[in-house]
């Protein structure tokens, strides 16, 4: 498709201005710098106490769930697939996870060893309606959307459906401080809480994601399909096995989110997670991931997942400063949907239009 | 692609497939009728079946012209949000300290759906974006404008100014106004889509967009119409559910979109386009509409409908692609 690169281009791509480098860059991370950086100026001006610790601590503490889905989003959407029932998976798990805990705790397994037990069994979970969704996409030939459709409205339906039947479910509180501490513990020192452990589980988490998408065969093979997948199957690829794989993955993190919001909240309910898959969605693609699969990578993951925690935040403050109504906050929320995968065709058609010319 | 080349010896054989899928569905409508109708002694009532036709049509309406997008190998996931405003814009419009007239509020509500379904068709066809995701930026769009209008409350509308809409019923013989109101939908829909050159042109693109270019149908203006289509209809269904209920909130319609999508897929459209019609889709959103009251009359729960309800699209989609298999 690019045209062979000729020597006088060496040239120029170095003397390139801001405006070409956001329009025709092989990446959207300058871009994405530039948003937050703007986003971040606009909520400091506009609102009293931006720049604060807590603000810190509110857009830190808030982010890791949904980065986590966020990893296992790109998994799907490289391939060219897609999940919509990340958000049930997680409100499946954060039921099922009160209900693990009751049952460890009066089988009399040490308080010590629960959590870790829960959070096993939680990806178990996890890998089961992932293994569910990918069984039915790779070998019965179903369309993404409708399974994970179908999945949606099956994994929050059992959910629901739990939480009628079950008498703990009434309130979904666990109080198990071991359990708890999974997600509430601060790095250096509880006294000095500056980073919470979940963003280390997140550190860990993107690092091992990066490394498995960029230095090993499953991650090249996945780019592979999702760029080309005809031209991946001639190559000898097997293309089901990777999507299938994906799928695996996403169902994973998003029962690990679900594990983490549970610790965080200490509280499991069936409506946990509703409409998240959106909002992952949206940091996804945000993030320079494009949709028809291919393309993208996790360093622009992070600065949108960084990004829609500022605007969240930044949504509350300018409530409590300015009194403009919270609930705005959906519409931007859409507003920037819309708006990212619009920047990622502009950027598409410009490409194109540049190499029609030099042509 | 090979159906595209030869478009009019494939059409009557495509024609000749989708008429029986229709048969079937209707002769399973029946059955179910009749089983539902031994299983409960109250099902097959008066009372019962105009309830349950009129909970239909509510979503029977979207469900029509979500079947023309997705032939055209599009998707509408914002019909829910769309919904959801019109009953808040609705409601919140007629507490006004001067309150809008009550004639005034259906041209506004129609011009809001055709506002938004504008919104998403600019965007779908001008910058070619991914329909499903355009959409489910605006369904958070629309569902947040809502939540902002009404303060996430519920905004009650006292008096009976759109209860003429969704509770009212045909002097006489006892019809149900927004039973009447589907009923013309789909007769509108059903002649656009069989007999006129706009429902060609849409057959045409789903099959073949690049073919449909070619051949000098205006791809980008049809799909437009389509989603425009697609908002003025749900904001009909926002109008009938607001009368229905007296209340406009952000709420309303959660969901929506998973009921009407399995409605068009079951009367046999494909997620992939060029496949589909008009008499499928109603006899999917028939069946539907019987089996939950069914279910319901028997004593089954909301979720336990919920859950049937995600096996059973998956189910119907793996049929058809079957079926689909075996004929080739």
């Amino acid at each position: 498709m690019s045209t062979p690169a000729l020597p006088r281009e060496s040239n120029r791509m170095k003397r390139r201005s801001i405006g070409e480098v956001l329009l025709y860059g092989k990446s959207m991370l300058p871009a994405l710098v530039l948003l937050l950086l703007i986003l971040v100026l606009f909520f400091g001006f506009t609102t009293k106490n931006f720049f604060t610790f807590g603000t810190y601590r509110a857009i830190i503490s808030n982010i890791p769930v949904i980065a986590i889905m966020s990893v296992g989003m790109i998994f799907v959407l490289l391939i060219g697939g897609l999940d919509l029932s990340v958000g049930s998976i997680l409100g499946f798990t954060a039921v099922n996870v009160v209900l693990f805990h009751d049952v460890f705790e009066k089988a009399g397994i040490p308080l010590a060893w629960i959590p870790w037990l829960v959070v096993l069994c939680s990806l178990a979970l996890g890998v089961i309606l992932g293994t569910i969704n990918g069984l039915i996409i790779t070998r019965v030939g179903i369309n993404p959307v409708i399974t994970t459709l179908g999945m949606m409205a099956f994994a929050r339906g059992l959910s629901s459906w739990f939480a009628l039947g079950f008498e703990i479910l009434k309130t979904g509180r666990i109080t198990d401080k071991v359990y708890l501490n999974l997600a509430r513990q601060y790095l250096p020192s509880a006294k000095i809480p500056a980073v919470p452990i979940t963003v280390v589980y997140l550190v860990v988490l993107y690092a091992i994601a990066i490394v498995v998408l960029r230095y090993t065969r499953y991650g090249r093979n996945a780019y592979a399909v999702g760029s080309n997948e005809y031209a991946a199957r001639l190559a000898g690829i097997d293309v089901r096995r990777i999507k299938f794989v994906s799928y695996i993955i996403s169902g994973a993190m998003a029962s690990l989110a679900g594990a983490i919001l549970v610790a965080q909240l200490s509280l499991g309910r069936d409506d946990a997670g509703l409409g998240s898959e959106m909002e992952v969605i949206t940091a996804v693609v945000l993030g320079g991931v494009s949709m028809a699969g291919g393309k993208g990578n996790l360093f622009g993951v992070i600065i949108a997942v960084l990004i829609l925690g500022v605007i969240r935040n930044g949504m509350v403050q300018l409530q409590q400063t300015i009194g403009l109504s919270y609930y705005w906050r959906e519409v931007v929320k859409g507003l920037i949907l819309i708006l990212a995968i619009s920047i990622d065709a502009a950027r598409i058609m410009a490409t194109k239009r540049r190499q029609r010319v030099r042509q | 692609m090979a159906d595209a080349l030869q478009l009019d010896p494939g059409k009557s054989e495509k024609k000749r497939k989708a008429l029986s899928t229709t048969l079937i569905l209707f002769i399973v409508l029946v059955a179910m009728v009749a089983v539902f109708s031994v299983l409960s002694r109250d099902f097959y009532s008066f009372l019962n079946l105009s309830a349950m036709l009129t909970n239909i049509s509510f979503s029977g309406i979207v469900a029509g012209t979500l079947t023309m997008v997705l032939i055209t190998g599009g998707l509408d996931i914002s019909i829910g949000g769309n919904i959801a405003l019109t009953s808040c814009l609705v409601a919140y419009l007629f507490n006004l300290e001067k309150p809008v007239p009550g004639w005034a509020l259906v041209p506004i509500a129609l011009a809001l759906g055709a506002a938004i379904g504008a919104f998403n068709g600019v965007f779908i066809t001008r910058l070619d974006l991914n329909p499903i995701i355009t959409t489910l930026g605006t369904m958070a769009v629309t569902r947040g404008l809502g939540y902002v209008l009404t303060k996430s409350r519920s905004i009650l509308i006292m008096e009976n100014v759109t209860g003429f809409i969704g509770r009212t019923v045909v002097p006489g013989i006892q019809i149900p106004i927004p039973l009447v109101l589907m009923a013309i939908t789909y007769i509108l829909l059903f002649f656009l889509m069989e007999k006129s050159k706009f429902g060609r042109k849409v057959y045409c693109i789903g099959a073949n967009p690049a073919a449909a270019r070619v051949s000098g149908i205006r791809v980008n203006g049809v799909k437009f119409i389509l989603y425009l289509m697609s908002g003025i209809a749900a904001s009909v269904s926002g109008l009938i559910l607001t009368g229905q209920t007296a209340v406009g909130m952000p709420q309303h319609a959660n969901g929506v979109e998973l009921d009407v999508i399995t409605a068009v897929l079951l009367g046999g459209t494909a997620l992939s386009g060029g496949k589909g019609s008009i008499l499928g889709t109603l006899a999917g959103v028939l069946i539907l509409g019987v089996l939950y009251n069914g279910f319901t009359m028997i004593g089954f729960r909301y979720v336990h409908i919920r859950v049937f309800q995600g096996i059973l699209l998956i189910l119907i989609v793996a049929l058809y692609e079957l079926r689909e298999k075996k004929r080739y």
